[in-house]
């Protein structure tokens, strides 16, 4: 095989492997970072991006923290009326009643839907292992049992809050709720099993494919109950509206005293916007770790050519001219930025791979436009970085590294 | 003097002076020298060691520049840009080397079909024939590090003449052979010889001298004829 550069890659196996690694794992950690940070922060907004919604409204003093927002903001009265005043704008209304609760040692986002509105912020007809949580029934069948005790005095909720022994709301079946995949997996956790969490025992009745807008989902009442100390107030709405009904007019026109109607797109600038700061210093990480892959890329190609004096002279005896010299020098370091390259993608996506194994609760997203900038860098390091060696050894004194050793 | 016969010289020195070094720690080694190489010559060039016969192929190869005087190759100045003194070299001379430098990642084989291909020739057979003659055959799959000393060498003057240059300049070429191999490569070099290559060969053995049309002694920088 008389092809120079290969040769040489082949020869100094060693060096070929740790440049080869050098240079993946700078491109693993630029593509896997970015990633990882971009990935797990807005995969909650590509959760609710997903929701079958086009308006939400919520009680403006949260304004830009909706993305925090959790516990009672607006009345469910309000969202009967928006959908009595609006029928032809507005298809449907729906309460949700946001929460955070600890399971597998973090905190999720959890939505108290109903059951008939489930399917909206998941687009799923129901879990696939397992089933919904109960329907509303058993919850009127609660408070009718509940009026039929004696309570010395007060509201029928307030009572409730006060009787509620362990096994009053299982007995009901009212203490169930359905999580993702991620989360299941996460926590091991299976249908039928039974969690702690907030202080009550509930029960996993149902797994969704994760997706949906939240990782855990309640009956709407029961949360209110449990949570809310009101079964009158939610968190937000989510609005469906008539086909072909333009957002924005329907936004002004659904505009109420002490809330805010914003598009769900609102949610991503939100996050956005909230985590900007942090994103200066992921970007900045990543800014150092494409730095480092890149001087590595050069260090590795200057002492590539500084070995290849007498190699080069000799060509240069044997005729060669700086055309051919330079295209050696550029051959052999875009082979080795090639290659890792791709070891830097192999390795990226086994390191997405381990992370979705070992730690499902983290996204990472490998994008294209990460690859195709990694595989630009890699490429625009070779050609820079082999640049100024080429130049060099177009001018290697023959004679000089010819004669001595 | 050497020019005695200067009817058509394929390459003549006139004035070559080279030194290395500067101020006090400078060596003047070609002084002042003249040589004049015919078209279809055998030259062999003598000498003591470290008198500059190495130096003096170097500047007839056009690799290095003299600090005075002037090369000219077929009747032409050498180039004064880097570009057209590499076009001679690539086209019209084959070197080999006084340490072979060959490249140490590449088969013996592959040493030569990268000189071919730097020159843009294509393998006509000569460096496969060059290979069995000098009973190569055997080893040329292998690296020059898995290679004695004496097989570089032979594989270094394959590599020079592979490309059928005009102009070989070997740098003690069987220095290091004994002497049927020594013998047979001095065959090969009549041989071309014969067929109107021009050959310049820095010898110490005066018996490889003998091989030559005519032998040049270097002394004090300069070219000699030699008188037995
Ligand atoms: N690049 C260099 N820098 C400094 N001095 C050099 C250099 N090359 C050669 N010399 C010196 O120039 C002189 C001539 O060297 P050269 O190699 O031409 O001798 P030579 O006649 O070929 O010797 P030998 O028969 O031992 O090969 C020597 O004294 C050597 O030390
Ligand atoms: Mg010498």
């Amino acid at each position: 095989m008389a092809y120079l550069p290969l040769a040489n890659i082949l020869h100094h196996k060693l060096r070929t492997a740790l440049s080869v690694l050098g240079i993946g794992i700078g491109i693993c950690m630029l593509v896997t970072l970015t990633g990882l940070t971009r990935g797990s922060l807005f995969d909650s907004a590509t959760r609710w991006e997903q929701i079958d919604a086009d308006l939400l409204i919520y009680p403006d003093v949260w304004d830009k923290d909706v993305v925090t927002m959790a516990g009672v903001g607006v009345e469910d009265k309000l969202g009967q009326n928006i959908l009595a005043r609006h029928g032809d704008l507005v298809e449907r209304v729906v309460p949700v009643f946001l929460w955070r609760l600890e399971m597998a040692g973090q905190v999720h986002l959890s939505a108290g839907v109903d059951a008939a509105d489930w399917s909206m912020l998941t687009r799923l007809e129901a879990p696939g292992d397992g089933r919904l949580f109960a329907p509303r029934a058993s919850w009127k069948q609660y408070k009718l049992d509940l009026e039929k005790r004696q309570f010395p005095a007060g509201r029928p909720e307030e009572a409730a809050i006060e009787t509620d022994r362990p096994g009053d709301l299982e007995e009901y079946g009212w203490t169930e709720m359905v999580i993702d995949s991620r989360l299941a997996r996460a926590g091991k956790y299976r249908v039928g099993q039974f969690v702690t969490t907030a202080n009550h025992r509930w029960k996993i009745v149902g797994i969704a494919p994760a997706g949906g807008m939240a990782r855990i989902y309640l009956p709407r009442q029961i949360a209110q109950h449990l949570f809310g100390n009101s079964e009158a107030l939610s968190t937000m709405f989510f609005v469906k509206l008539r086909p072909g009904v333009d957002a924005e007019t329907a936004r002004r026109a659904l505009a109420a005293p002490r809330v805010q109607v914003a598009p769900i797109s609102q949610y991503r600038s939100a996050l956005k916007e909230k985590w900007g700061v942090m994103f200066l210093y992921v970007d900045a990480v990543n800014a150092l770790a494409l730095l480092i892959a890149f001087l590595f890329i050069m260090i590795t190609l200057h002492t590539m050519v500084l070995e290849r004096t007498r190699e080069i002279a000799i060509l240069k005896a044997n005729g060669a001219g700086a055309f051919f010299l330079v295209r050696q020098v550029l051959a052999e370091s875009f082979l080795l930025t090639t290659s890792g390259t791709a070891v830097g993608l192999a390795l990226s996506a086994a390191a997405r791979w381990a992370i979705n194994t070992y730690r499902p609760l983290l996204t990472v997203t490998i994008e294209w436009q990460w690859i195709v900038t990694a595989a630009a860098a890699g490429a625009a390091g070779a050609l820079l970085s082999a640049m100024y060696p080429a130049w060099r050894a177009a001018r290697v004194d023959m004679t000089e590294a010819l004669t001595f050793e | 003097m050497s020019d005695t016969n200067a009817a058509n010289p394929l390459v003549s020195a006139r004035g070559l002076c080279k030194g290395y070094g500067k101020g006090r720690a400078r060596v003047e080694v070609l002084r002042g020298l003249d040589l004049h190489v015919n078209k279809g010559e055998f030259l062999a060039v003598m000498g003591p060691s470290g008198c500059g016969k190495s130096t003096l192929l170097h500047v007839l190869g056009l690799m290095t520049a003299p600090d005075a005087g002037s090369v000219c190759f077929d009747g032409v100045a050498a180039p004064a840009r880097a570009g057209g003194r590499t076009a001679i070299r690539r086209d019209r001379i084959g070197f080999v080397f006084q340490r072979f430098n060959l490249i140490g990642v590449l088969s013996a084989r592959a040493n030569v079909a990268i000189s071919l291909r730097v020159r843009g020739r294509r393998d006509d057979g000569l460096a496969g024939e060059l290979f069995e003659r000098l009973g190569l055959s055997e080893v040329a799959a292998r690296k020059p590090g898995q290679l004695s000393i004496g097989e570089q060498q032979r594989v270094a003057v394959v590599r020079a003449l592979a490309h059928r240059p005009d102009l070989l300049l070997a740098d003690e070429p069987t220095g290091n052979l004994d002497s049927a191999n020594a013998t047979g490569l001095l065959d090969v070099f009549r041989e071309i010889n014969r067929q109107g290559q021009t050959i310049v060969m820095i010898t110490h053995s005066p018996e490889a001298a003998q091989a030559a049309g005519r032998i040049v002694c270097m002394r004090d920088g300069k070219l000699f004829d030699h008188n037995p």
